[in-house]
């Protein structure tokens, strides 16, 4: 179980949910350079808006043709939150200097939070969310979970997608234009706020997919499972190079397969055996970031981006 | 093409081209002028009288309603409420000798007053009502005082009333986006924006021109009326009577505002600064002697606390425009570094016993320490990594201390259960833990620990104003406004920025020192980013916001009421990290700068400037805010 | 005010000669975009250099580079023999002060605070000092707010020290910015556009404070799109088009030649009928190729962190009285001025540990 294909493995499966988390960040920060505070919140009510959507099927139906059902719910709770969350929360301010915008994000991202707590049924306690099945798929020695082969596979549709929406089509390539210069773009026609909407929206609409891959992996989601999920998320944006999509998948691949590798391997160190395992995986996470801005502030794939005087 | 501004264009404001009496229009109500104010006198004596009345035939609503000829519970506080209105009610019609209550003669002071204590008086009837089941169980003296309060309202909103003129900017397309095109919405949002009452901004005269006894006395009294009012509301023993109380409070200190008597008394206090600041300690001294009560003095230092230790933050964040979203594990550091030199038998350092000072120094440094680790990697970048990264940090030092137990990792800090059987401190001989006697009053282990954090709450308020206004506190406000200009005049930011950091972290270590010893145990639930009970990092930056970024009232103010709140509202409980929440978006959509704005005083006595037009106001606002990196 | 006539003439305002500020062979790419190419600039004590060009022609990315907001991709800056260090504090201390195209004043700090943080590196009370508040704080305190004062004073700004620098005027705040970059006691004072957006008479009254600059003894390299503005004032003039250096010389030879006449001017200048041009509006279009270029402003590849924090605080420059009062209406043809005046020292013994010299004369 411990090789270290198995480790990879496993961060890779990790990696690819922060990976999908952390698109939603890095591109409403490369568009608008708004750390969107209250995106973990957003993936956890994806989850909870596609766990409705399997309780209102009828009982002892597949979960394979549920899935796609609970996606789209999930997807339909979190793109409006998200949309929402721009147009009433974010926009007004968006002249004002950075702390507001910020603090607001933080108030939102608790009210949220709060609000399925106090009001979603149950979910005081972890929710139990439907499984694919627990028997494993080997592959030589490393075992995998059928959760992460879905969750995978979501990553690399929504990555293909979303990298041929970004190359191929006007509005990936006004969203280009707009993160590069925004004033620019808008004098050259483009409507940024629709733009701004749209980055909200994919990233609502990948955190509900990771929303349901987490659920799928863990088997229970939790109120306050955006906490957690949203920092690392962030991370890995930051560790890719914020602003830049690739990166912030990048970040999250990195991010996800050091993390399993510290868990492992780092009690194994002369003098640290205390400091391995679970418990300490999030804080090896950060000591990774910060060593990474020290040596590469603008990230693994970020450009470096002068203040024009 | 030319550059395009990446910060926001320095709009100029035209001085003076709106005199606010431009915008004196008429009243709410249609009324003519000696009706108004017949009505409005008429409405004080009739809720005056209703006061003596009784409201209810139970005792069962609390505060005891009952009573003919003497007024209790919330009845007192609709009594004052009519008192206050009448007063200024007469002095804003130009009764010699109440003119003072009014210096700017504006009538809104009194449709304000007029608003509270009809808001107080109604929230008493419907609660009896509600609470006992029906009208049914309301006595005449509650009708009475319904009608009259209404009567005093309708009287006021017939007053000639200032009122704000309209933004001449494009602030309205700006915040409506599309629906400025909508007649509706744009016809509501226009009244809505001149409902907005005119906070003060009308010249009064400059109090520097009365016999300096009076402003000496002004003072004194202020400090006084300041100890009695929130004493008073702490001792308050039932929800609806602290409801009651919030009411009247909010709206008599907004009334204070808009008669420029606030306005007024800032200036006094700038002119008498030291005299303040002394009385201002005396009335904080006195509260264990005024409410001698454990329960309170413990509320006391916790306020104490939490109101230094986002003193601290608000160097970092309002002074520098920092984002530190992990300050309140520099709290933690302090507070673990002096249990672990405590000589508490669970201390891995059992036998180890610093005295105060030397345990004050080590949880100082050990935040310092950390700070600088922290902050020296991350300054030199764009700030929001730094925000990414405290907050980081945040959670290593949460996970950490829970698991240096020995088991899951080294053993420093018990896991969660912590470091408990933190001996009392003793301060020249005098043990905290033991009650002393002071003449016929005896001061409790948390009163005594209230003046002892008292003192280092001088000290932090007197770091942040001396640091705030010197070169190094000048530069720390350039880097926020502008850091690539600020920089460019030769202020190197990353320098400068890590003594705001180090320093805001030494002082939140200091305040954590006091706090092992006041709690007896230090445990981690404390010290995580958000929780349903301060501190934790979420509050500390609420308290900051709330209270008003770069001042230092504000954040002790706004610790005081993110403390006192929950504890008074207790049915709130399940719900108040979602209004917590909800609250953060609200005063960050209408009132960037807090409760205390951020003003110079400077300026509140130039002719010119106190004609500013309202854009200015506005305007102000997020001024206090700052930008987080540039 | 009567700078109608100007400039044909020989040119007056010879400087002394001693080179201040030697930019060689300066080029600043991002990315795929040279915005500087190899542009090499000199500038003599007590002189006042005109920079021109097209929008987009790299002029304010050349003043980045000369103040240490950009690393140039190659070449050097010196001042006073002394090689810049990239780091814009370092550059200011070193005596190079600028302003900015888009005024980059501290909106919400007082007038007379902005000038004040001007002083900072002529300073050097730190947090200690500020928190023990002994005699030498007060006095370095107070010092400096004369010193400030003294500088409002001379740009005209003394009666709204109190006010919040986001509520002046457009045209005061340029003067503002030009008052803090003054305060750090600069040898060689930058000025990026100083009177974009003013109307003619303020435009005529900054050229006379340049001038009073100037006879302080502080040079000056000034960006401007209002030639009349440049040719009134200008000992030497550089024309930058498409981030080369393409002329360089007095007035009268860059007026007359015929590629900056092609590439900027439009038509040859004639003093009279020169538009006072606010801002953005150069005579004539810029090269098809310099607009197409700049707005391929893709790959952002620039200036950032370079590792180690030099050791800060020198030995604090002396404070040294450099400005006085303008003198009123002057003439703007004056005398060579070959060696400006030093003026004398302050008396006071706080100012400086050591040297009272006059910087500008080293
Ligand atoms: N930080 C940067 N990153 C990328 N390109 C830049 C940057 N700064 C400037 N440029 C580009 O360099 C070119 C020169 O710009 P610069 O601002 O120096 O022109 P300028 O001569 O000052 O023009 P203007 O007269 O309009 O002020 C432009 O094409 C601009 O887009
Ligand atoms: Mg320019």
């Amino acid at each position: 179980m411990h090789t270290l294909p198995q480790q990879l493995a496993n961060g890779l499966f990790l990696g690819s949910m922060y990976g999908l988390i952390a698109i939603g960040y890095t591109m409403v920060y490369g568009i608008v350079q708004l750390i969107n505070f209250a995106h973990g919140e957003i993936f956890m009510t994806g989850a909870f808006g596609a766990l409705t959507v399997w309780n209102c099927l009828p009982d002892g139906m597949n979960i394979w043709a549920a899935l796609p059902l609970m996606l789209i719910g999930g997807a339909i709770v979190s793109v409006l939150i998200a949309v929402g969350a721009e147009r009433f929360a974010y926009r007004p301010l968006r002249g004002a200097p950075r702390l507001a915008p910020l603090i607001t994000a933080i108030g939102l991202s608790l009210a949220l939070q709060q609000a399925i707590f106090v009001w979603y049924p149950g979910a005081d306690n972890a929710k139990d969310f439907p499984q694919l099945g627990t028997h494993p798929y080997h592959l030589g020695s490393i075992a995998i979970q059928r959760n992460d082969i879905f969750l995978v596979a979501a990553a690399v549709v929504c990555m293909v997608g979303l990298a041929a929406f970004v190359r191929t089509s006007r509005t990936g390539r006004a969203m280009q234009a707009t993160a590069q210069d925004p004033d620019t773009a808008q004098l050259m026609g483009i409507d940024t706020n629709r733009i701004i909407v749209i980055a909200f929206a994919i990233g609502g609409l990948f955190a509900a997919v990771a929303g349901v891959a987490f659920g799928l992996k863990y088997g229970q989601i939790t109120y306050n499972m955006g906490f957690q999920a949203g920092l690392k998320a962030f991370t890995a944006a930051v560790l890719g190079g914020i602003g830049n999509i690739y990166g912030a998948m990048l970040g999250g691949l990195v991010l996800g397969i050091a993390e399993a590798c510290a868990t492992a391997y780092i009690a194994n160190i002369p003098g640290m055996h205390q400091l391995g395992g679970q418990g300490w995986a999030n804080v090896w996470a950060f000591v990774l970031l910060i060593v990474v801005l020290l040596v590469r502030p603008q990230g693994l794939l970020g450009e470096r981006v002068a203040d024009r005087a | 093409m030319t550059d395009i501004p990446l910060t926001e264009p320095l709009q100029p404001t035209p001085l003076g081209t709106t005199h606010p009496d431009a915008a004196r229009s008429d009243s709410f109500v249609t009324l003519p002028p000696g009706v108004a104010r017949i009505a409005t006198l008429v409405g004080v004596a009739g809720t005056i009288v209703s006061t003596f009345m009784s409201w209810t035939y139970t005792s069962a609503f609390p505060g005891d309603l009952t009573v003919n000829g003497y007024p209790g519970g919330l009845q007192v506080l609709t009594l004052i409420g009519a008192i206050l209105t009448g007063l200024v009610a007469l002095g804003a019609f130009g009764v010699k000798g109440l003119t003072w209550l009014v210096p700017n003669r504006s009538p809104n002071a009194v449709l304000l007053l007029a608003a509270g204590t009809f808001a107080t008086t109604w929230y008493a009837v419907i609660a009896i009502a509600q609470e006992l089941g029906g009208l049914a169980n309301l006595n005449p003296g509650g009708f009475v005082a319904a009608v009259a309060s209404l009567v005093l309202l309708v009287g006021t909103l017939g007053l000639p009333i200032d009122r704000q003129p309209l933004d001449p900017s494009g602030a309205e397309y700006y915040e409506l986006g599309r629906l400025s095109e909508n007649g509706p919405a744009r016809g509501t949002y226009r009244w809505l924006r001149q409902a907005r009452l005119n906070h003060g901004e009308l010249p009064v005269p400059d109090p520097a021109r009365a016999p300096a006894w009076v402003q000496y006395l002004t003072i004194v009294v202020v400090a006084a009326a300041g100890v009695k009012v929130l004493t008073y509301g702490l001792a308050t023993g039932y929800t609806e009577l602290f409801i009651g109380y919030l009411i009247l409070v909010v709206f008599t200190l907004w009334a204070f505002i808009a008669a420029g008597l606030t306005r007024q008394f800032s200036k006094i206090t700038a002119d008498h600064r030291p005299f303040a600041a002394l009385m201002g300690v005396v009335a904080a001294v006195a509260y264990p002697f005024v409410q001698n009560n454990e329960h309170w003095a413990n509320l006391g230092v916790n306020i104490l606390i939490f109101g230094t230790v986002a003193l601290g933050l608000n160097i970092v964040v309002g002074l520098t425009g920092l984002l530190d979203l992990g300050y309140v594990a520099f709290l933690g550091v302090g507070a673990y570094a002096a249990a672990l030199v405590s000589g508490s038998q669970y201390s891995i350092w059992s036998g180890v016993e610093f005295p105060f000072w030397a345990a004050a120094l080590t949880g100082m440094a050990a935040s310092l320490v950390f700070g600088v680790l922290i902050g020296a990697p991350t300054l030199r970048l764009r700030g929001d990594y730094l925000a990414i990264v405290t907050l980081g940090f945040g959670e290593i030092f949460r996970i950490a201390v829970n698991n240096l137990d020995g088991v899951s990792g080294p053993k420093v800090t018990n896991g969660p259960n912590g470091i408990s059987q933190i001996p009392d401190l003793s301060v020249f001989g005098y043990n905290l833990g033991d009650p002393h006697q002071f003449g016929s009053i005896t001061l409790g282990r948390f009163a005594n620990y209230y003046l002892l954090m008292l003192v280092i709450t001088v000290i932090v308020v007197l770091v942040f104003t001396r640091a705030s206004d010197s070169r190094i506190g000048r530069s720390w406000i350039a880097i926020r406004e502008d850091e690539t200009a600020a920089t460019a005049m030769g202020i190197n930011g990353f320098r400068v920025k890590l003594i705001a950091f180090a320093l805001g972290a030494s002082l939140a270590g200091l305040a954590g020192t006091v706090s092992a010893h006041v709690t007896y145990s230090v445990v981690p639930n404390p010290y995580q980013f958000s929780g349903a009970a301060p501190p934790n990092s979420a509050f500390l930056l609420a308290a900051v916001v709330l209270g008003g970024m770069g001042t230092v009232s504000g954040p002790v103010l706004g610790a005081a009421l993110l403390y006192i709140v929950p504890e008074k509202l207790g049915f709130l409980q399940r719900y108040e990290l979602f209004a917590f929440g909800v609250t953060l978006i609200l005063i960050m959509r209408f009132r960037p700068e807090g409760i205390i704005p951020n003003r110079r005083r400077k300026l509140e006595f130039h002719q010119d400037e106190a004609l500013l037009p309202a854009q200015q106001a506005l305007g102000d606002g997020t001024a206090a805010l700052g930008k987080a990196g540039a | 005010m009567t700078t109608t006539t100007s400039t044909t003439t020989e040119p007056a305002r010879t400087p002394d000669g001693t080179p201040l500020l030697e930019a060689s062979g300066v080029i600043m790419r991002f990315g795929g975009l040279t915005a500087v190419r190899d542009v090499s600039l000199t500038v003599n004590s007590g002189e006042i250099v005109g920079l021109i060009g097209p929008n987009g022609a790299g002029k304010t990315t050349f003043f980045n580079c000369l103040t240490g907001l950009y690393i140039p991709t190659e070449g050097s800056v010196t001042y006073k023999g002394t090689v810049l260090p990239p780091k814009p504090h370092l550059v200011t201390k070193a005596g190079v002060a600028r302003t900015f195209q888009n005024i980059r004043l501290f909106a919400n700090m007082t007038v007379l605070e902005n000038v004040l943080v001007g002083r900072h590196t002529r300073t050097r009370e730190g947090l200690i000092s500020a928190l023990i508040r002994g005699p030498g704080y007060h006095r370095a305190e107070a010092r400096s707010r004369e010193r400030a004062m003294e500088l409002l004073e001379f740009t005209g700004l003394a009666a709204k020290a109190d006010h919040l620098a986001r509520n002046l005027p457009y045209g005061e705040q340029r003067k503002l910015e030009i008052a803090r970059a003054l305060a750090s006691e600069p040898g060689l004072l930058l000025l990026d556009e100083p009177t974009a957006g003013m109307n003619p008479q303020e435009t005529r009254a900054t050229e006379e404070l340049v001038f009073a600059i100037r006879d302080q003894g502080i040079a000056v390299l000034v960006i401007e799109h209002d030639m009349r503005f440049i040719f009134n004032l200008c000992d030497r003039v550089a024309v930058l088009v498409q981030g080369e250096k393409l002329v360089e010389g007095t007035s009268e030879v860059v007026q007359n030649d015929e590629r900056v006449v092609a590439a900027y001017l439009g038509e040859p200048f004639e003093p009279e009928a020169a538009p006072a041009t606010a801002g953005s509006g150069p005579a004539a279009e810029p090269a098809p190729e310099a607009a197409e270029e700049s707005a391929e402003e893709s790959a952002e590849e620039a200036a950032a962190e370079p590792a180690g924090e030099p050791a800060e605080e020198g030995a604090a420059e002396p404070a040294a009285e450099t400005v006085a009062e303008p003198e009123e209406g002057r003439d703007p043809e004056p005398a060579a001025e070959s060696h400006p005046e030093p003026t004398p020292a302050d008396p006071d013994p706080e100012a400086g540990p050591g040297t009272q010299e006059q910087e500008n004369d080293r």
